[in-house]
C-alpha cells in the first residue's frame, strides 16, 4: 500500500473517530454499567461495532440500536 | 439488472431507512451471507429481512469453503495494517463480490479501505448508502438526491463525512 493512501487512511478513520466522540451522550455512557459503558467507549475510539457488541453481550443491531439511539452515536466511516 | 450481497454494516443502517424497499428496484436478487444473518437479532431487522425474502429481493447466500477459506485470508492480511482491518462477514462479501461480480454493499471503513489498496479487490464494485441514494435518484424513484440524504441521514443516524459528501459535490448544490 502506498504512503499516501495509508496517511489518508489513517486521517479518514481519526475523523469518524472526532465526529462520534463529538455527538456522543456522554451523561448516558458514563451512567452505564461497567460492560456496557466500556463497549460504548470502545465504539467511539475504534469505531468496531462487532466487538463492542460482543463485550456488551448483545447481538450487533442490538448494540448499534443503543448506540445511535441512547448514547446518540451515530454511525461514520 | 446486476446483483448485490450486502454486509451487516450497510443493513444495518439501510433498514432504518423509511424507503429502504425502494433497494429492491435496483438489483435483481440482494445476497445476505449467512454469517450476515447470524448477526441480526433485532425485530426491524428480522422483519426487513424476512419480508425480502418472502418477496424474492433477498437470498441467502450460502457459507461456501472456498470464499470462506479465502475470506480468512484477507482477514488477516488486513490486520498486518496499521488501519482498521476488515472482519470475516465483511471479507466474504468482498471475496463473493470478486469472485462472482456481485456488486458489495458495505458501510465499512476497513471493507472500503481495503478496495482501495488491495489490487485483488481494486475492480470490486462497492457502494454504500449514499450510493445508493444517488442511484435511486438517477432512476427517478426519489425526487431530490440532496433532500433525501439529509433525511436518510436523519433517520439512520449515519452521517458522511465532507470527504464523502464531496464526491457528489455537484449533485448537493
Amino acid at each position: 500500500m502506498s504512503e499516501k493512501i495509508l496517511k489518508e487512511w489513517i486521517e479518514r478513520f481519526k475523523e469518524a473517530r472526532e465526529i462520534r466522540r463529538r455527538y456522543a451522550n456522554w451523561d448516558f455512557i458514563r451512567s452505564q454499567p461497567p460492560k456496557i459503558r466500556i463497549a460504548l467507549e470502545y465504539y467511539i475510539e475504534t469505531g468496531d461495532f462487532r466487538t463492542a457488541a460482543k463485550m456488551s453481550n448483545m447481538s450487533v443491531d442490538e448494540f448499534i440500536e443503543i448506540a445511535k439511539e441512547s448514547a446518540n452515536i451515530p454511525t461514520v466511516d | 439488472m446486476a446483483s448485490a450481497i450486502a454486509d451487516t454494516s450497510f443493513l444495518i443502517d439501510w433498514i432504518r431507512y423509511s424507503k429502504s424497499r425502494l433497494i429492491f428496484r435496483l438489483f435483481e436478487v440482494i445476497y445476505i451471507p449467512e454469517s450476515v444473518l447470524t448477526e441480526i437479532r433485532s425485530e426491524r431487522s428480522l422483519t426487513w429481512i424476512a419480508e425480502g425474502l418472502e418477496e424474492g429481493g433477498l437470498a441467502i447466500f450460502p457459507e461456501l469453503p472456498d470464499i470462506s477459506r479465502e475470506a480468512l485470508n484477507l482477514v488477516a492480511r488486513s490486520r498486518r495494517l496499521p488501519i482498521r482491518p476488515v472482519d470475516y462477514p465483511e471479507a466474504f462479501c468482498l471475496v463473493a463480490g470478486r469472485r462472482l461480480d456481485l456488486t458489495v454493499l458495505t458501510e465499512n471503513g476497513g471493507a472500503i479501505a481495503l478496495a482501495s489498496y488491495d489490487p485483488e479487490y481494486s475492480n470490486v464494485k462497492i457502494l454504500r448508502g449514499i450510493d445508493i441514494l444517488y442511484l435511486l435518484w438517477r432512476s427517478g424513484l426519489i425526487n431530490s438526491f440532496k433532500d433525501e440524504l439529509e433525511i436518510y441521514q436523519q433517520e439512520t443516524k449515519h452521517i458522511y463525512s465532507r470527504r464523502d459528501l464531496d464526491r457528489y459535490r455537484e449533485h448537493l448544490k
